[in-house]
C-alpha cells in the first residue's frame, strides 16, 4: 500500500503545520496542535490577508506623502534629499 | 488591533528568533536587521523611481501612484527574495511581462498535488471530512500567495510561511518610513495610526531604518 509514503508527508505536513502556527497571531497555543489545521488554515489566510491590506494602505499612505513633497517648503526639502541621497 | 498584534508579534520574534536561528538558518530569514536595512534601501530605491517617473502632472490622483508604490515595494520585496522562493519570483515574472498577460503561471507539478492529497485521505479515513475542508482552504491559500496556485500542500506551505515572514518585514519596513515622512512632513497624514505611537515608538521605529544619509 501506499501507506508509508503518506504517513511520511504527513509528518511533514505536521511539521509545516506547526511552523505555520507559530508565525500567525492568535494561534500559538500550545496545547491543540494537530486539531485545528483547518482553523490554522483559515487564520493564516485571514493573517495574509490582513498584511497585504496593511501594505496597501502604507502604500497610500506613502504616495499621498510623496505628493506632499511637491510642495516647495523647507520640509519638503527634507524629504526630497532623503529620497534622493 | 491589527497593528498591535503584529507589532507585538515582531517584538516576540525578535528574541524567539534569536534563539532559533541557531537550529535552523531559514527561522531567522526576513527577521535580521541586515536584511530589514537592504529591503529599507532598495525600497527607497523604489519610490525614488516612482517618484522620478511620476514628475508633478498629478498631485492628487493617487489611485494610479499608490499602486506604483505598492507594486514597487511588492517588487523590492520579491527581489530581496534572491530566488529562493516561489512567490517572489511569480511577482518579479508577472510585473515584467505585465502587457502580455496578468497572471503567469510558474510551473508547478500540478498532478502530483492531487494524488498526494488522494494519498492522504485513503490513509485516514477517519479525517476524510478535515481534509476535504482542508483542499478548499488550502485552494484559498494558494490564490493568495502569488504564483502558488497549484502547489503540492506541503510546498504551498512553505511558501506561505516565507511570505508571511516577508510581509511583516514589508510591513514593518513602510510603517517605520512613513512614520518619518509623516513627522518630517509636519503632519499633513496626522499621526499614523496603524504604527506605535510616535511619542513612545519611534526608538522602535527608526532603529532598524537606515540613517538617512
Amino acid at each position: 500500500m501506499s501507506s508509508r509514503r503518506s504517513r511520511i508527508s504527513e509528518e511533514e505536513i505536521n511539521e509545516l503545520i506547526s511552523k505555520l502556527q507559530s508565525l500567525v497571531p492568535e494561534s500559538r497555543r500550545r496545547g491543540s496542535n494537530r486539531a485545528s489545521a483547518t482553523k490554522l488554515l483559515k487564520e493564516t489566510c485571514n493573517y495574509i490577508k490582513s498584511l497585504q491590506r496593511e501594505v496597501d494602505d502604507l502604500s497610500d499612505r506613502l504616495s499621498d506623502l510623496m505628493a506632499g513633497m511637491d510642495n516647495n517648503s523647507a520640509q519638503a526639502d527634507i524629504i526630497r534629499s532623503l529620497l534622493s541621497s | 488591533m491589527e497593528a498591535e498584534s503584529s507589532t507585538s508579534n515582531q517584538q516576540r520574534k525578535r528574541k524567539r528568533s534569536a534563539s532559533e536561528s541557531s537550529e535552523k538558518p531559514a527561522q531567522s530569514t526576513w527577521r535580521t536587521d541586515k536584511e530589514h536595512r537592504l529591503y529599507s534601501s532598495k525600497l527607497l530605491e523604489a519610490l525614488r523611481r516612482v517618484r522620478s517617473g511620476s514628475g508633478s502632472s498629478s498631485p492628487r490622483t493617487d489611485p494610479p501612484r499608490s499602486r506604483a508604490v505598492r507594486e514597487a515595494a511588492d517588487r523590492a520585496l520579491a527581489i530581496s527574495a534572491r530566488g529562493r522562493t516561489r512567490w517572489s519570483r511569480a511577482i518579479l515574472s508577472s510585473r515584467s511581462i505585465k502587457l502580455k498577460s496578468n497572471r503567469i503561471r510558474v510551473p508547478c507539478p500540478a498532478r502530483p498535488k492531487r494524488t498526494e492529497l488522494e494519498r492522504i485521505q485513503s490513509a485516514a479515513d477517519q479525517e476524510k471530512k478535515k481534509s476535504v475542508v482542508l483542499q478548499s482552504k488550502a485552494k484559498v491559500l494558494g490564490r493568495l500567495v502569488p504564483g502558488c496556485k497549484k502547489l503540492s500542500f506541503p510546498t504551498l506551505l512553505e511558501e506561505a510561511s516565507d511570505y508571511i515572514k516577508a510581509l511583516e518585514m514589508q510591513v514593518k519596513a513602510m510603517s517605520a518610513l512613513t512614520e518619518i515622512l509623516s513627522m518630517i512632513g509636519g503632519g499633513t497624514e496626522g499621526a499614523p495610526g496603524m504604527v506605535q505611537d510616535a511619542g513612545a515608538g519611534t526608538s522602535t521605529g527608526t532603529d532598524s531604518m537606515p540613517p538617512p544619509a
